[in-house]
């Protein structure tokens, strides 16, 4: 998940880890199956925000590293 | 699909509630930024009190309002049909905080859940429910409805933000959102106060019914997130067909944050943030401190010299004034930070430094309370409300008072004018500039470290990591805006105001008493020498003076600190009458006398404490009100005094044999 370039779009295929975090990520919408684009990143490395649905969210890119995508 | 994109009107129905009761709780209740406060404050407007429970630290709004007159006699409760006037019926609307889900992560989503649940211990489980739908994102908001729709609980829906799903070419299916429900739906536009009538009367005729999603098959009591987010999905695109995103917010973030022009544009709202903070608060604040001395001349005129005018001019209005000067800053401070959060750009702007705070252990929302703290740490601590992650908010709190606020200027400037040599570097940079400019910094980097080392110690991974919504660009909702200030100023005044009050009372008796009786033939300002020296401030000054002497501090400096522990800026005042007779007699400005009276090292060491100490008795009082429990504020206290000491000391050693 944190290696999509900017613009780039990949759905979910699985967690990898199961705790609050990713529960809550879930909770957002980010469930299996979901389509998620890459809008950008933060400058120096920073979070990246990402788009799925109607949310848009920001998260630092090495939290998502549970997450298996797929590109689309 | 039949789809119009207002709700016109709602016939009337059989309702669960069967009436509005003389004392009904209905709670507010919807995902953050769904719109839910923008509801809230059209429905209460000013009729808002913010509960003070304890332990709560994000406080639920309490909203009253009587409802209109003449209720048709179907809707009174029994026992009051016997008076001949009914007393009037008032609906109590809770306004919860935000939740994403009913599977609590934060202290926030706990008290919602728990306030739900009829679990709270004081507050009441409320008897109806207004559910706020966020128009422009169905599916999430209908996501915690499945769950909200578990408890049984009377429930109406507001649909926000329509005129924002009709703007970008989409339309909502009202009728379908209802069927599908099993609740009565409205359409409204908060901020403008479209539909904010019908939700009135909906309440006011009970139009709550519970949800119907029982016989669901895909939300059984054990479905998974994933099942109710596809129930949400599906029902979102059978009700609603939404602008894909908000052309105007995807134009204006290309901008705002940009990889240069965001950083930029955030550099200069920050610089316009800072610079308004100060510029247009301050003659405010000169205008209450003259309106202050203007009434304390007038007591001093018209009241015989005495115990009794003392402490009206010296006590009573010294101590409301040193309140009320707070204001200016304080709705300064919100009006901005509301704005800009109304507006979506505090999300912005948290995204655009997130990393930078991550460096030492924080997140992005940090950095506005923090840089609000600069001018004062008062109206700093009450912005960390805007953080929601716990660990953060209290870590920023905790070290909010080493930013540099304004009220150590008058101590700097005094301290610096009188021994720091006014030459300059190259001929351009004043060194005098340069050191209070070390000064800014060096607590600022300090405060910084310091979080770093709470957020690893104390807080060691409680909390959730970076995870943040970017909601659209919206018009910021005026009304929202002047009621989130006035609602800071009025929580100002009433707890952290009667906490200031009353320590500056006491501060003043310290002054005052024991009373002393000054040599014949002795000018006022001796006579006021004499009694500071002799009062029980000026006795506890000597007597815990050897706890100050590794400091280098004598027993008028250390007075002059114990005073500061009211206000900062207190200490030039103090010191203005420690040394009252060396300024009378020599005729020479306090700068002068603090010249010959004081050594370089120990003005290094005075300054040295200021920059750490947290001697703000206001301070101390809102931080207890913003955490809850006065653990935070004592702790603050203890390790900015020990910072103070340790900092003071070395300093003092270390100028002295650079000196010697």
């Amino acid at each position: 998940m944190n290696e999509i370039p900017v613009g780039g779009a990949v759905r979910i295929i699985e967690y990898t880890a199961h705790n609050e975090f990713t529960e809550r990520l879930r909770e957002f919408g980010l469930i299996v199956g979901t389509e998620v684009k890459l809008l950008r990143r933060a400058p120096l490395n920073g979070p990246i925000e990402i788009q799925f649905g109607h949310s848009q969210i920001v998260v630092r890119p090495d939290e998502l590293a549970h997450i298996n995508v797929q590109p689309l | 699909m039949n789809i119009t994109a207002f709700v016109e009107l709602h016939c009337f129905r059989p309702t669960a509630l069967k009436s509005v009761q003389r004392q009904t709780h209905i709670a507010l209740v919807g995902s953050p930024n769904c719109g839910k406060s923008t509801v809230f404050n059209a429905l209460t407007g000013l009729r808002q009190k913010i509960a003070n429970f304890p332990g709560v630290t994000v406080e639920p709004a309490i909203g009253t309002y009587t409802l209109s007159d003449e209720p048709a006699s179907e809707f009174l409760h029994p026992t009051s049909s016997t008076s001949s006037t009914p007393a009037p019926r008032t609906v109590t609307l809770i306004d919860l905080p935000g939740v994403y889900s009913l599977l609590p992560k934060t202290p926030d989503e706990e008290l919602t859940l728990n306030v739900l649940n009829g679990t709270h211990a004081s507050i009441p489980k409320p008897d109806a429910v207004v559910f706020v739908i966020e128009g422009t994102n169905i599916e999430k908001s209908l996501f915690l409805f499945a769950q909200i729709a578990r408890l049984g609980v009377p429930t109406l829906s507001a649909v926000t933000m329509i005129d924002a799903i009709k703007a970008g070419g989409g339309a909502l299916d009202d009728i379908e959102l209802e069927r599908q429900l099993g609740v009565p739906v409205i359409g409204i536009v908060g901020h403008k106060g479209v539909g904010i009538d019908l939700l009135r009367e909906a309440i006011e005729a009970c139009d709550f019914r519970e949800p119907l999603l029982a016989d669901n098959e895909m939300l059984t009591q054990h479905a998974t997130i994933e099942e109710q987010h596809t129930w949400a999905r599906e029902v979102a695109r059978l009700v609603a067909r939404l602008p894909e995103t908000d052309a105007f917010t995807r134009r204006l973030d290309a901008v705002l944050l940009h990889p240069v022009a965001g950083p930029l544009v955030f550099l200069l709202v920050m610089m316009l943030f800072f610079q308004s903070i100060f510029t247009w608060a301050t003659p405010l604040m000169d205008g209450i401190e003259a309106s202050i001395d203007g009434l304390r001349e007038l007591v001093e005129a018209g009241v015989p010299a005495g115990v009794v005018q003392s402490f009206l001019s010296k006590g009573v209005i010294a101590g409301v004034g040193s309140v009320l000067v707070f204001l200016p800053q304080i709705v300064i401070l919100t009006l901005f930070i509301s704005l800009l959060e109304d507006f979506g750009y505090l999300s912005r702007a948290a995204f655009l430094v997130d990393r930078i705070m991550g460096v030492f252990g924080l997140q992005g929302r940090s950095f506005v309370p923090l840089l609000g703290s600069f001018a004062c740490a008062i109206p700093g601590i009450m912005s960390a409300r805007i953080i929601p992650s716990r660990k953060d908010r209290m870590t920023t709190i905790l070290i909010a008072p080493l930013m540099t606020c304004s009220a150590r200027l008058p101590v700097y400037v005094l301290l610096i004018s009188a021994f720091v040599p006014a030459t300059f570097v190259g001929g351009v940079l004043s060194v005098q500039g340069l050191v209070l400019m070390g000064l800014y910094a060096v607590a600022a980097i300090s405060g910084l470290m310091i979080a770093k080392l709470f957020g690893s110690t104390f807080f060691k991974g409680s909390t959730l990591p970076f995870l943040m919504e970017l909601p659209p660009y919206r018009f910021p909702a005026w009304r929202n805006v002047w009621i989130t200030a006035y609602n800071r100023a009025r929580a100002f005044l009433t707890s952290a105001g009667t906490t200031i009050l009353l320590l500056s009372m006491i501060l003043w008796a310290l002054g005052e008493f024991p009373h002393t009786t000054p040599p014949e033939g002795s000018s006022t300002l001796q006579a006021q020498q004499v009694q500071l020296e002799h009062s029980a401030l000026g006795m506890i000054g000597k007597t815990i003076q050897p706890v100050f002497a590794p400091l280098g501090f004598d027993w008028k400096v250390t007075v002059g600190v114990l005073g500061s522990f009211a206000a900062r800026e207190v200490f030039v005042s103090v010191m203005g009458q420690v040394y009252s007779t060396d300024v009378a007699e020599s005729n020479e400005t306090l700068r002068a006398v603090l010249q010959r009276s004081i050594s370089l090292p120990v003005a290094l060491s005075i300054l040295a404490f200021y920059v750490y100490a947290l001697q703000c008795m206001s301070t101390i009082a809102i931080m207890k009100r913003e955490t809850g429990s006065w653990k935070y504020p004592a702790f603050a206290f203890a390790y900015t005094m020990l910072l103070a000491y340790g900092a003071s000391l070395a300093v003092y050693r270390v100028s002295l044999w650079m000196v010697g």
